[in-house]
């Protein structure tokens, strides 16, 4: 998929761990494991807003479009 | 107090009402094989017992036993795969793989799918059965009635058929569009 999620990147970052994430983002760790490993079809704008607001970054950040 | 009805009752009442069918063909179809094997092989004035087309049948009988054979065979090819549509109708509520939940699944289509051929081979046979019925009139036997043959209603099977091949694609698009929703965080 030419869309990669540098989510463990930007946690690393924020040395956050993934069972946090979810409890402050309000997503199951399972649904943040998918989008973790790439597997999400599509991500919906408010839990985008919600990653970008816990991990205090850009959107660009988590998302990267490969050719 | 207000009755409320859910989908749930609506499936049980379908799934008893597919019994009942199902067993019903199930008996029309045994009926019709052993009175054809009987008639032919073991006791001719077996030709009786064919309830409402015994008339038709005897007639028939009398004249060519050949003409006789592929009648009833038209009639046993529609019974049986009647009462395998019905079989795999009850076999979906049995075996519970109708999911509320996630309704959209490889096996539902596969079961529609299934439904669809069924449909259309019955279509056919029957129709075919219509068709040599009046190729017989035209003999100069008996006009048959085909609702006494239970082969009557070609272009009702023919119809549900292409209906149900339509639902299959819906149902895939359905299944791409419920996998999507699945995999959207």
């Amino acid at each position: 998929m030419p869309i990669i999620v540098n989510l463990d990147v930007m946690m690393a970052k924020r040395k956050m761990s993934l069972n946090e994430l979810s409890e402050k983002v309000g997503l199951t760790l399972s649904n943040l494991s998918i989008l973790k490993t790439g597997k999400a079809k599509a991500i919906r704008f408010s839990t985008l807003e919600s990653i970008c607001e816990v991990l205090n970054c850009q959107p660009g950040d988590i998302l990267e479009y490969v050719d | 107090m207000e009755i409320k009805i859910t989908t749930n009752h609506i499936l049980k009442v379908l799934e008893i009402l597919s019994w009942i069918i199902f067993i019903g063909l199930c008996i029309e179809a045994g009926g019709t094989v052993a009175n054809t094997i009987i008639t032919l092989f073991i006791n001719p004035l077996g030709v009786g017992n064919f309830w409402e087309g015994a008339d038709y049948l005897s007639s028939l009988f009398e004249s060519d036993q050949g003409y006789f054979f592929i009648i009833t065979l038209t009639m046993i090819i529609v019974a049986v795969l009647k009462a395998i549509m019905f079989y795999l109708i009850v076999k979906l509520f049995v075996d519970k793989k109708l999911n509320i939940s996630q309704p959209f699944s490889m096996e539902l289509r596969q079961f529609i799918l299934n439904l669809a051929y069924l449909a259309l081979g019955i279509g056919l046979f029957s129709h075919s059965g219509f068709e040599y019925s009046l190729w017989l009139t035209i003999q100069g036997h008996a006009k048959a009635d085909l609702q006494s043959l239970h082969i009557a209603g070609a272009d009702v099977w023919l119809f549900m058929a292409v209906i149900l091949f339509v639902i299959v694609q819906i149902v895939k698009r359905g299944i791409e569009i419920q996998n999507e929703n699945d995999l959207t965080v």
